[in-house]
């Protein structure tokens, strides 16, 4: 069941970079509880869409309303969690347990505290219990595969129960068998804790499975948000710039 | 040696700046922004040069002078979005020439000077106690406050913004605190070996591998320990205490080198 908030509302953003086009009138909106994949090529501005809403990169013109509020006048940002690209290549001599790293999802509730309060730490727990990284806890986070830094990322940005979850590239360095795994731990966290997710991905068959929708976007096509049951071979051959063919298995595409 | 008030008032400033520069370069460190403690100090050397120069306190000038330079690099590094490498290079050589200019203008303090660059604990008044003690007292009190904000900035600078951090806030609250412990350092250990009191005794601790908390609290150990050892062998072999105190903490980091 779909809610008819908005979660993200962009209306002719514009992001002009060394005088190119980065982004162009694009506009969109996202809803409660939808579960959307970005695709495109590299360089197409994907990152660069998603920092734009998480404010990261300031746009040259155009609106984004976040949860119903202007982007200017947003404050709620523990409401959006976000797993970026590098989550998989950080330092590996950074002091940090996977408890640490996860609470920093907790810190802008406990600014300028001396001490996490305790009354917090049952977040802690069911955010590692949801990506199953609690018996992981005290280990250092330099000590983890690449897929276990990732999921601990993410146990990271739902600690503050966030209402969105932004993920760039989320399996990039991960086996096929746990990329699997982990889009089905996102269509459950969408499903059972309603939460909206947004993820770029690369991996054109894994985004046919199961999502709500999918926005493309690159230099020619900017962005579009289209029904899985619509995906169309022209749509990719723009997308990507070469002749695409789209095949299904069991009525599913692959 | 504790007959002495000098070796009383030496001890008790060392372990306060022991505690300040591995507390404070525990974040300098994590954000692989280490040089910047060599870059404050040269800085603050201007500033001891132009109070010396002007008749004015040298201890107030330097700490003029390094908040402005710490300032300057981190609005630099973010607004040109420059390298930071680059840009604390550029600082540090160039703050190095503005005070070999100033004092070539009047050579007549050379002396003086000299103290600061390779410091001189020894001359630590019961005035210049009082002083460190006030901007230790609120400099730790910050630190303290704020720790949990750098460690996340120190993770991942973009992260914490996205998350809702004034990350610009606390970067500059973070170099303002640097830039008045290295002025503050300078007297002691000298303008030429702070970077080692601020940078050694984390690197030293991150070897161990013991979490933010393990890591500052060994960081605070070896700190203090080269202290109290420096300023000994300093007082029984006559020599430098900064440097006393920096061999130390090389003797630490190769100890910890050992570590597997």
């Amino acid at each position: 069941m779909k809610f008819s908030s908005s979660v993200f509302e962009v209306k002719n953003l514009c992001l002009l970079r060394n005088k190119q086009d980065v982004l162009k009138n694009v506009s969109f909106t996202i809803f409660k509880g939808d579960y959307i994949a970005l695709i495109g090529p590299n360089g197409g501005g994907k990152s660069t869409l998603v920092k734009t809403l998480l404010k990261l990169i300031s746009a040259t013109s155009g609106t984004i309303k976040i949860l119903g509020q202007n982007q200017s006048k947003f404050n709620a940002w523990d409401k959006i969690g976000y797993v970026p690209q590098r989550a998989s290549l950080l330092d590996d001599n950074f002091p940090a347990s996977v408890l640490d790293v996860v609470k920093m999802g907790l810190i802008v509730k406990n600014k300028h505290k001396l001490f996490f309060n305790s009354s917090f730490n049952h977040l802690l727990d069911d955010a590692m219990k949801k990506m199953n990284v609690l018996h992981l806890k005290d280990r250092q986070i330099g000590e983890l595969s690449g897929g276990q830094r990732q999921r601990v990322m993410i146990a990271r940005a739902l600690v503050s129960k966030p209402e969105v979850l932004i993920l760039d590239e989320p399996n990039t360095g991960v086996d096929a068998k746990h990329q699997k795994d982990f889009y089905v731990l996102l269509k459950k966290l969408n499903k059972d804790e309603k939460i909206t997710i947004i993820f770029i991905t690369h991996d054109i068959g894994v985004i046919a499975d199961d999502i709500d929708g999918v926005m493309f976007i690159n230099s020619t096509l900017r962005v579009s948000k289209t029904p899985t049951k619509d995906l169309s071979c022209n749509i990719f051959s723009k997308v990507y710039g070469f002749d695409a063919h789209m095949l299904t298995h069991r009525g599913k595409h692959v | 040696m504790f007959e002495y008030d000098f070796m009383i008032y030496a001890f008790l400033s060392g372990i306060m700046i022991a505690i300040l520069s591995s507390m404070s370069g525990a974040f300098i460190v994590l954000k692989r922004y280490s040089l910047l403690s060599e870059t404050l100090a040269h800085s603050s050397l201007v500033g001891v040069a132009v109070g010396i120069l002007l008749g004015l306190n040298p201890y107030w000038s330097s700490i003029v002078f390094a908040i402005i330079a710490a300032w300057l690099i981190e609005f630099i590094r973010v607004e040109f979005k420059i390298y930071s490498d680059a840009i604390l290079a550029i600082f540090l050589s160039g703050s190095l020439a503005l005070a070999v200019i100033i004092v070539s203008l009047a050579d007549s303090f050379n002396n003086s000077l000299f103290s600061y660059l390779f410091g001189s604990i020894l001359s630590v008044s019961e005035d210049d106690l009082i002083v460190m003690l006030v901007f230790s007292f609120f400099a730790l009190g910050t630190l303290l406050f704020i720790h949990k904000e750098l460690y996340f900035i120190s993770y991942d600078e973009e992260l914490a913004k996205a998350s809702g951090l004034n990350v610009k806030f606390y970067n500059y609250l973070l170099v303002s605190i640097v830039a008045i412990v290295i002025a503050l350092s300078i007297q002691i250990v000298g303008s030429l070996l702070i970077g080692a009191l601020m940078v050694i005794p984390t690197i030293s601790s991150l070897r161990l591998k013991k979490g933010l908390y393990g890591t500052l609290i060994f960081a605070l150990l070896f700190s203090i320990i080269s202290v109290i050892v420096g300023i000994s062998l300093s007082y029984y072999m006559s020599v430098p205490s900064g440097a006393s105190i920096v061999v130390v903490l090389i003797i630490i980091f190769i100890g910890t080198l050992f570590k597997k």
